[in-house]
């Protein structure tokens, strides 16, 4: 009989420590839980905690343009150009240049002088030239224009190679020039620059080295 | 016998071009499909949070232009924050609490902490920081059997040693043009020097058109396989220099083949 009442005694005593011991480490897991409570509402405030990456940040060093102009083509008059360009600026100082430009040319002043005699065709008229380029700004500066207006401007240099295509045959060709670039804002700029196209051809019967000049106001955006 | 060596060269060639094309394709496609996850996820219209970050120097020079000439109009001090707005080469446009807009230059942006109290990343632009992971485009002119060249390259560079590249090439000859296009593999096994030397080798195809006031023949298209060597030249940033001597080994359908010697000269930009 006294072992049944000691057994019982302490199986109620092990139970009654078993759940003592279980709810304090319930309580302690909920106070692990709420342990910021009042105080860790101030102490992490509900804000992003951004890393911020190069990528996030808007680059503008890319910039397409749209040219016209005049172009020279020796022996062949002066007629209106148009192109497209498109820039990388590298570095503050150097940016690459790719262009592409049509014209349509005259007849020479021998056409037209001996009235009948045609060396090209139409189709043969037509020119179009390519050509990637490296261009350097030499003289960046600032124009201001009243009290409160100014704007970045530079004289730059350029230098390249591409491809003419003229009477039905590609001439290699080297280009030369230099510029005014303005910038109307950050994004939008103007461009009032002088090429020279040089290319050597063989369309009088001798090889020739001719020299093209090209004038021409461009319009380009940044992105 | 020659017919034998013939296909097997031929063999070779094929399987050489199609290991080419699939190494590339594959690089592509899975740089592609990370790209094409962040296109669909992305809310176009949606306004970028502003960049904020705190000053931690005792002051940043703040420029009126993005040059290194344009003069300091004012200064940003240690716990000011400034907003970032954007990039323009090695500048950087900021905007002060106080609406005051500048630039300051790029590595400047080292000296700030972003809102979890780091610095901002920003890759250095030294050259090793180009190397890896990185597309590349450049373009080179030069001397392609006698005639003129002009060339342009875009490659991918997977590690700092290896790269591949689409090589495409319009000569202009006096008795004839040709284009070229090619693929080709490039080793560079000291890419930290500033002048890096590598090495290449490439297959492809070039189309050649004799000048019809001279010649009577028609286009004609042969195999070609490239093998090369030059030097990357570092100028600034991702800016480099790029020669390269390369040895045209021309498949044609004559009895003999022939071997062009190329020499160019070029820019590489890479991205």
């Amino acid at each position: 009989m006294e072992t049944r009442v000691q057994h019982i005694l302490l199986a109620a005593s092990l139970l009654g420590a078993l759940t003592c011991f279980s709810a304090s480490v319930c309580a302690a897991d909920e106070k692990e839980k709420n342990n910021d409570g009042e105080l860790g509402k101030i102490i992490t405030p509900d804000i992003e905690r951004r890393h911020i990456k190069e990528a996030d940040l808007d680059s503008e060093d890319f910039e397409v343009g749209l040219y016209t102009g005049m172009l020279n083509v020796e022996d062949f008059g002066s007629n209106m150009v148009a192109g497209v360009s498109f820039s990388y600026h590298i570095t503050e100082d150097f940016f690459a240049q790719a262009n592409y430009g049509t014209s349509e040319t005259e007849k020479t002043s021998y056409e037209l002088l001996s009235g009948g005699v045609e060396l090209l065709t139409k189709e043969q008229r037509d020119l179009s030239y390519y050509n990637i380029s490296l261009g350097y700004d030499l003289l960046p500066g600032q124009v201001y224009l009243s009290e409160k207006w100014h704007f970045n401007t530079s004289v730059y240099l350029v230098a390249g190679a591409g491809n003419t295509r003229f009477a039905d045959k590609n001439y290699f060709t080297y280009n030369l020039g230099a510029g005014f670039k303005f910038y109307a804002t950050d994004w939008l700029m103007l461009d009032l620059s002088m090429r020279n196209y040089s290319f050597e051809h063989e369309l009088f019967g001798i090889a020739k080295k001719i020299n093209n000049p090209e004038s021409r106001l461009g319009i380009s955006i940044f992105f | 016998m020659t017919r034998l060596l013939k296909i097997t060269i031929a063999t070779f060639k094929r399987g050489l071009r199609i290991g080419i094309c699939v190494l590339g394709f594959t690089s592509l496609l899975s740089s592609v499909n990370a790209s094409a996850a962040d296109f669909w996820s992305l809310n176009w219209f949606e306004k970028d949070a502003p960049i904020e970050v705190t000053v931690n120097d005792a002051f940043i020079n703040v420029h009126n232009a993005p040059g290194r000439g344009y003069p300091i109009f004012h200064v940003v001090e240690r716990g000011e924050t400034i907003t970032l707005l954007k990039m323009h080469t090695d500048w950087i446009k900021i905007k002060t609490a106080r609406g005051i807009e500048g630039w300051i230059k790029r590595k400047d942006v080292l000296l700030t902490l972003g809102p979890d109290g780091v610095a901002p990343e920003f890759a250095d632009t030294k050259q090793a920081d180009y190397l890896a992971d990185r597309f590349e485009l450049g373009t080179a002119f030069g001397d392609f059997d006698g005639a003129q060249s002009f060339n342009v390259n875009l490659g991918y560079r997977f590690t700092k040693n290896l790269s591949t590249e689409i090589r495409l090439a319009q000569n202009t000859g006096q008795y004839s043009d040709s284009q070229i296009i090619a693929l080709a593999i490039l080793h560079q096994p000291f890419p930290d020097l500033r002048a890096s030397p590598f090495i290449g080798i490439g297959a492809g195809k070039l189309k050649t058109m004799p000048s019809t006031t001279l010649v009577q023949s028609e286009d004609r298209e042969d195999q070609l396989l490239q093998a090369s060597i030059g030097a990357y030249i570092h100028i600034t940033g991702r800016f480099f220099l790029r020669a390269e001597y390369v040895n045209d080994y021309v498949l044609t359908s004559r009895n003999t083949n022939q071997e062009v010697n190329e020499w160019k000269l070029g820019f590489n930009i890479f991205f």
